[in-house]
């Protein structure tokens, strides 16, 4: 298990947060993810195998980019 | 903007370098110089606390917000003159139209354009947001104008401008209120110090922060940012360390003392070794706790987001049956039932449901965050407002946790000295803080050979120095190994009274003596506990002293419940007792007591200056005082209020605000001023958070 920080851009309203989560949670390794908001910032907590890829394009397939992407 | 002038000058000072080695300035001169323009990086970095993030994304909003009004307001008087005065700009409707969709189309289709694109790529993945609603409401009523050519129905095209100039208008004054909300986060997450003078060899040089190793040992001067976590190793100053513990007054620093990293040095140069640097320092620490508590769900937070997630959709459906239900159920004509549909579209705010919570909680963090108290899991500040007991370990928490000795009775007159000394023996090997105090005291320069030695936790220790068994403990540890206490019974019964831990130092089962310890009470404990039991809460302490000492203790500070002669691993067991009938707050130190912290239902856990046992506490104190127990309790209890508003008023909004305009009794452009409005009031409501005391 590994937890990954996200810095996504073009965030502007509560759903769109709600959209990165859910499809963060449906790629497949991601165990759990939380979006905040107002700090254009997530986590998401994955399997070791889950790509940094495959996180960025969790997040582009809800509509958004992604600026950095760093682990813990 | 301080970004931009900032790198501007890093620029221009870049030039002066190039310059200066064309012209072959002398070294040292140019060295000089060089020290100079590195000392007002220093001071720039210090003054830069805005936030470039938040800043971009509200010039954006501005500059798509100014360009839309310039050209909607034309927009707006075209359509006012000729609906309302039947005053004709243009020769004929068909020119009139075609006016309004050309003037209407950048305002939509350019400065909207992200709305649009997000919104409508959206309903085609299905990862429907607030956008899609705009998008399609505005893209609808932008087509009836092209329609006008073909059959007979009403231009909305100017109201679709309109639309998207109020929109982006109530997203540039959301922006500005978020940022006002998560200000002094982002202060507290820029607050590191971004340059270091450091001695390497002989000389001094300047860094970037990153390259700090451990050990370097780095120069402060007054005014200065301490660059990361050190131990001072010359020089004396006062730091200000208000900015991450909250502590108001400025904190004295000596050779020997613990700093942290980005406090402010006040008035001596301090020469200060680097023991933490990058994410392991006091900052970093805090910084991590908070972006994590901003990801924390608050558990009435819930319920909002699932409405969230299936809003949108449900409100596409609404619009279309609102359409069909007017435009084939009653005498409604095409024109009206769109503008019915596209007020519900436009209406429907779920922006509103999901900022409530969010935008409270980062003010309230960002309130705490400023007087040193971290809230960390977003639970706890709905758990608060349930809370009952309030339970108190004693050691550390209400006491300042370090003990002294402050009584050495020896059964033979003249031996005290040996009694310490083979105490300070056995303490030595033990990490407890009365044992730190009972090596401290005899301050022996040899420490006997002791083997077999034994931690018995909660009780006391035992070992063998040469032939001899050495027994140090409280009373449970004597009765257990049955030694008789008849002689010393006074003793110990006035030091217990007294509040003094007593330990009892047993040789070959024989009674040499026993040394008092006693842990002073902290200066605010007693106006904390005064104020919680004003309150209503039942405070109780907690503690493996026997009861005598923890009566005395609590007597001081005015708790009325104790428990006493508890196990530390049996903390845990009592916390759950007393849930059987309510809710428990466990307030320590999150080191030994842990578990018990966990159990409990809300956890605090109290700092001690350079260190915090984060993972412990649901709230973090990082400074070591009660009364932050109590500012705790008020800003919990002052942000859930303000979530339970935000969220009342974003329900009820959406309630009256969508079968209102489904009614037909809204027109869209007043639908969209309504729909702005309502997270405007919800963030601004957050905002408001902050004119409480707490």
């Amino acid at each position: 298990m590994k937890k990954v920080k996200i810095e996504i851009s073009g965030m502007h309203c509560a759903s769109c947060s709600n959209n990165i989560e859910r499809s963060l949670k449906k790629t497949p390794g991601v165990k759990d993810a939380s979006v905040s908001l107002l700090l254009k910032k997530g986590t998401a907590e994955c399997e070791d195998f889950v790509s940094d890829e495959e996180i960025k394009k969790a997040v582009k397939r809800a509509g958004y980019e992604v600026k950095n992407i760093s682990q813990e | 903007m301080n970004h931009k002038i900032q790198e501007k000058e890093n620029k221009t000072m870049n030039h002066k370098m190039h310059d200066m080695k064309k012209m072959k300035i002398d070294i040292e001169e140019k060295n000089k110089l060089h020290k100079h323009e590195n000392h007002e990086q220093i001071n720039h970095d210090e003054h830069h606390h805005d936030t470039p993030v938040e800043d971009s994304e509200i010039r954006e909003w501005r500059k798509r917000l100014i360009w839309s009004w310039i050209l909607t307001i034309p927009i707006a008087i075209i359509m006012i003159l000729e609906r309302f005065f039947e005053i004709f700009i243009f020769p004929s409707m068909e020119i009139s139209t075609i006016a309004l969709l050309i003037i209407s189309f950048p305002v939509i289709f350019i400065f909207g354009w992200t709305t649009i694109r997000g919104g409508i790529r959206g309903l085609f993945t299905f990862y429907f947001n607030m956008d899609s609603l705009i998008a399609l409401g505005t893209i609808i009523a932008y087509l009836t104008g092209i329609l006008t050519f073909f059959i007979d129905v009403l231009d909305y095209s100017g109201v679709a401008a309109m639309i998207m100039a109020f929109f982006t208008t109530g997203k540039y004054v959301e922006s500005l209120a978020r940022g006002r909300a998560s200000r002094e986060i982002m202060k507290l997450l820029e607050l590191g110090a971004k340059k270091a003078r450091v001695l390497r060899g002989k000389n001094e040089i300047e860094i970037d922060i990153s390259g700090i190793k451990i050990g370097d040992v780095m120069i402060v001067k007054p005014g200065e940012k301490i660059p990361t976590d050190g131990i001072v190793v010359k020089g004396e100053s006062s730091v200000d360390e208000s900015m991450v513990t909250g502590e108001s007054m400025p904190v004295d620093k000596i050779k020997g003392n613990n700093v942290i990293g980005a406090t402010i040095n006040q008035d001596g140069i301090l020469y200060v070794k680097a023991i933490k640097i990058g994410k392991d320092t006091f900052l970093a620490h805090i910084i991590k706790l908070i972006e994590e508590a901003q990801s924390e769900k608050v558990p009435i937070q819930r319920l909002a987001d699932k409405i969230t997630s299936i809003f949108v959709p449900s409100v596409l459906i609404l619009a279309v049956l609102t359409f069909l239900g007017w435009f084939y159920f009653t005498g409604y004509d095409l024109s009206r039932s769109v503008g019915i549909a596209v007020a519900v579209l436009v209406i429907a705010c779920p922006c509103a449901l999901g900022l409530a919570t969010p935008t409270a909680l980062m003010v309230g963090s960002g309130m705490g965050a400023k007087r040193g108290i971290l809230i960390r899991k977003g639970e706890a500040i709905q758990t608060m407002k349930e809370i009952k007991f309030i339970v108190f370990d004693k050691t550390g928490t209400i006491t300042k946790g370090k003990p002294e000795v402050t009584d050495v009775y020896a059964k033979v007159k003249g031996k005290e000295k040996y009694l310490l000394e083979i105490s300070a023996s056995l303490e030595k090997l033990s990490e407890h803080p009365i044992a730190r105090a009972i090596v401290e005291k005899a301050s022996l320069r040899r420490y006997r050979e002791v083997k077999n030695f034994k931690i018995l936790r909660g009780r006391g220790i035992e070992g063998k120095i040469g032939a001899k068994e050495i027994i140090i403990g409280n009373r449970t540890l004597m009765s257990e190994k049955k030694i008789n206490l008849k002689d010393f019974e006074k003793t110990i019964n006035k030091f217990e009274s007294e509040g003094k831990t007593t330990m009892v130092i047993v040789e070959n089962k024989k009674v040499l003596g026993v040394i008092g310890v006693a842990d002073a009470v902290k200066e605010d404990s007693v106006s904390a506990v005064k104020e919680l039991n004003r309150q209503g809460y039942k405070t109780i302490m907690i503690t493996g002293d026997n009861e005598r000492t923890a009566k005395a203790i609590a007597e001081e500070v005015g708790i009325k419940e104790i428990i006493a002669n508890v196990l530390p691993e049996d903390k845990a067991k009592k916390v759950e007792e007393l849930q059987k009938h309510g809710f428990v707050a466990f307030v320590g130190d999150g080191i030994n007591d842990a578990p018990a912290m966990k159990q409990s239902n809300v956890g605090i856990a109290m700092g001690t200056g350079t260190d915090i046992a984060i993972e412990a506490g649901d709230i973090v104190l990082a400074k070591g005082s009660l009364i932050g127990v109590v500012q705790a309790i008020n800003l919990s209890k002052a942000t859930f209020s303000k979530i339970k508003q935000n969220l009342f008023w974003a329900f009820g909004y959406n309630t009256i605000a969508i079968p209102v305009a489904v009614a037909g009794l809204l027109h869209p452009i007043i639908a969209e001023i309504a729909m702005a409005l309502s997270s405007i009031t919800v963030v601004s409501n957050a905002n408001l958070l902050r004119r409480k005391k707490i």
